[in-house]
């Protein structure tokens, strides 16, 4: 590398330093309020999606392609730019003034319209996600459990709750984790925006001080340990198949299933 | 009520940038990202997936250690490490379009690399067995017997990588690329009061673009399935 | 308001169509309590969709099905729901709850839909394990049993919640041959204790030793029905004769 000094010390300290703190929590904030988001929603869509009622699918269907097929950039673009235009002036008012008691350690203000469009927008985009992953564990599970159940004299709602979810939940738990993983790092495109998280901080600091190489390194550094970490976490909480290590085929299987998650979910941006 | 004139007025400018100065823009620079980053990620990715299964063991596991890696890491991080560390290294200034393109590349061949061994070990292990034991080598039990059955296999997943793929061409946007969303975030600077008809139609036509091509796979699959 | 000795299942002109395919068509049978029947026939003849209509897994075309005296046709909601508690279903598959333990798989109906307490409903659960030979697995999970040990979980989960009789399809055709044995003995104690069994098998040494009564049914109808000593030694309807035949002795029964 030709005549490129690092000079960490520049970055780590003083002014950068609290910027690149101040981004770090920013990330984890937008990222726990966008997953809080999308756990309830996905819930709601995978509901509608599995209702009895075509006409209900159909419209779960629309949203969760309509999110699933737009770059989430143009979805940021347009909850800031537009949906929040849209929103009544006293709202508006109120969301862009100074509140006190809105701003989370380190200087971040969560009642700003960058964080509230942030937060939305990717809950609203990975519930899609979410809604579907869920749906593919319930359909792994084997037709003959619902007969049981049934025969038995349970209602659908027992069925599903007490049967099918948690056995879906343990199918899918792997490829949930790795939607709100990939939550995380599309919160760095909520820097476009204007939200003050780690990615638009390392740039802060990059134009302050033309430290390109360290402040980037730490921002990779972040997420790929916090990435690290979480994913073992999330993980380690999730239901495991009780009982027996898994045959043979079902490896396989889970291979394939590892692999299309993650063409599908870690790119989506 | 939506106006939609500032689409109207600006839609040669969406759909084709400055083509006719020669520099296109829009949607068909969005294309032309798409296709040209494809086709290397295709390339890089079906050669590491290749090399994964040819030599197992320790190769595999860096590989999968590199791939996790470059996953690891948003793509909008990529995009400006290629757009800094290129410049540094190599004295020479790449044009942004070909450093996106590099930086959607390596995102995308990673997910490429696991489609592809997916399919491959999906296939039953007799398979790779029948092989070796009538004599051909790894490399040949690949090449005639596992990857022709493994493609039809594969192409649905590598349909949603590439769909993924032309989404993630948005990104551009943080280095000032002319595509699609810059486009359209540079006409909503310019006349500020239309924020909703240029995001819904920006959103619409991502939506016409990949929703087309999950369709397409889709309808391909069928047959197929029917033969069975 | 049903005497003793009236019939429990009475399947009257019973009949089942998917679309165009009318599958079964026109079923009769009287079963008395604590009887064994046997219904065998070939595949495609109707055997699984006739047991599987009686606990409502599938409906019911045309026809009544009275269960203790009662028609249960028209049965809805709470009412289907607690019938399908007097009955009790063993599948090919198993299909035990694989999230839970052998313990929990049987306690689970008498706790979420009899509401019982858990204690109680456990105390229960362990009785009938026990009683099918599985008292040490309780803590298992299914995919730590053998095909045989599961099948007799799941028929102790269908015993759960005191069934006065058990519908079985093919229960022991997904086994391997040396745990047949080992279902057919529990199986073998119900009539014992008075619980009516209908048993859809392939298995006729099964349908010799146990069965009060064997059934044969073919392209939808019950075309014999006899005690197996004269099933098996006089069958009278023709299709029963070379259906027999195929099946004691194939390889004659292929010559040409």
């Amino acid at each position: 590398m030709g005549g490129i000094t690092l000079n960490f010390g520049d970055v780590l300290a003083g002014q950068p330093g609290q910027w690149l703190l101040s981004g770090f929590l920013m990330t984890l904030y937008v990222s726990i309020a966008g997953s809080l988001v999308a756990t309830v929603l996905a819930v709601v869509l995978l509901a509608l999606r599995i209702a009895p009622s075509r006409a209900i699918n159909a419209i779960a269907i629309a949203i969760i392609e309509v999110f699933r097929n737009t770059p989430i950039l143009v979805q940021f673009l347009f909850w800031y730019f537009a949906a929040f235009g849209l929103l009544p002036r006293a709202v508006r008012d109120y969301v862009t003034d100074n509140h006190p008691w809105a701003v989370l350690p380190f200087n971040n203000v969560v009642l700003a319209p960058e964080y509230l469009a942030a937060a939305w927008g990717l809950g609203v985009f990975i519930a899609a996600f979410l809604a579907e992953e869920l749906r593919a564990g319930l359909n792994a599970v084997p037709k003959g459990q619902t007969e049981a159940a049934i025969s038995q004299g349970f209602t659908y709602g027992e069925t599903l709750r007490l049967i099918l979810l948690p056995q879906a939940l343990a199918n899918c738990w792997q490829p949930l984790v790795t939607q709100y993983l990939n939550l995380m790092k599309l919160s760095s495109i909520a820097s476009a925006i204007g939200l003050a998280e780690i990615t638009y901080q390392v740039r802060q600091v990059e134009s302050y001080n033309s430290h390109a190489f360290e402040a980037f390194a730490i921002g990779t550094a972040f997420y790929l340990l916090v990435g690290l970490a979480l994913g073992q976490a999330l993980g380690a909480l999730g239901p495991h198949p009780p009982g027996g290590r898994p045959r043979r085929a079902d490896l396989a299987a889970e291979k394939e299933a590892r692999a299309a998650e993650v063409a599908e979910a870690a790119s989506d941006a | 009520m939506p106006d939609f004139s500032v689409i109207w007025e600006n839609l040669p400018y969406f759909l084709w940038g400055r083509a006719y100065e020669g520099q296109p823009g829009g949607l068909l620079l969005t294309i032309i990202m798409a296709v040209e980053a494809g086709v290397l990620a295709l390339a890089v990715g079906v050669l590491l997936a290749l090399a994964a299964w040819l030599f197992g063991g320790w190769m595999r596991r860096a590989l999968f250690a590199a791939a996790d890696f470059i996953r690891g890491i948003p793509l909008i991080f990529v995009i400006f490490w290629l757009y800094f560390l290129i410049p540094a290294l190599f004295q020479a200034h790449l044009p942004d379009t070909l450093t996106v393109v590099l930086a959607l590349a390596w995102f995308t061949s990673a997910a490429v690399m696991y489609s592809t061994l997916a399919g491959i070990e999906a296939l039953p292990p007799g398979q790779t067995e029948a092989g070796l034991s009538s004599g051909l080598s790894r490399l040949g039990v690949l090449a005639y017997i596992l990857l022709p059955q493994a493609v039809p296999n594969i192409l649905p997943s590598l349909a949603g990588v590439f769909i993924s793929l032309i989404k993630d061409t948005s990104l551009a946007f943080i280095v000032n690329v002319q595509e699609l969303s810059t486009v359209a975030g540079q006409v909503n600077s310019r006349t500020q009061i239309y924020p909703t008809e240029i995001f819904l139609f920006t959103g619409a036509v991502y939506f016409v673009l990949c929703g087309a091509l999950s369709l397409a796979v889709h309808v391909a699959q069928r047959p197929r399935a029917r033969a069975v | 308001m049903n005497p003793a000795d009236a019939p429990l299942i009475v399947l009257k002109n019973l009949h089942k169509r998917y679309g165009s395919l009318h599958v079964l068509r026109g079923v009769d049978l009287e079963v008395a309590r604590g009887e064994a029947i046997a219904i065998i026939g070939p595949s495609g003849s109707g055997k699984s969709t006739l047991i599987r209509l009686i606990n409502r897994l599938e409906t019911i075309s045309e026809g009544e099905i009275f269960i203790d005296g009662m028609p249960t046709a028209s049965f809805t909601g709470r009412r289907l729901r607690e019938l399908r508690t007097e009955i009790g279903f063993v599948f090919q598959q198993f299909n035990l709850y694989g999230h839970l333990n052998a313990l929990d798989n049987v306690s689970l109906a008498l706790r979420k839909v009899r509401g019982l307490p858990r204690a109680k409903a456990e105390a229960r659960a362990h009785e009938l394990l026990e009683r099918v030979g599985l008292a040490d697995k309780a803590r298992q999970y299914p995919a730590q049993l053998s095909g045989g040990q599961q099948q007799r979980v799941a028929i102790a989960r269908a015993l759960a919640t005191d069934p006065k009789t058990v519908l079985f399809d093919e229960p022991t055709s997904a086994l391997d041959p040396e745990m047949i044995g080992e279902v057919l003995a529990v199986m073998q104690e119900l009539p014992k204790n008075g619980i009516t069994i209908l048993v859809v098998t392939h298995e006729m040494s099964f349908a010799r030793e146990v069965a009060d009564r064997v059934a044969f049914i073919d392209g939808g109808k019950i075309l014999e029905l006899e005690p197996p000593a004269q099933f098996f030694g006089a069958p009278s309807h023709p299709r029963t004769r070379r259906f027999l035949k195929q099946v004691l002795s194939p390889l004659s029964a292929a010559e040409p």
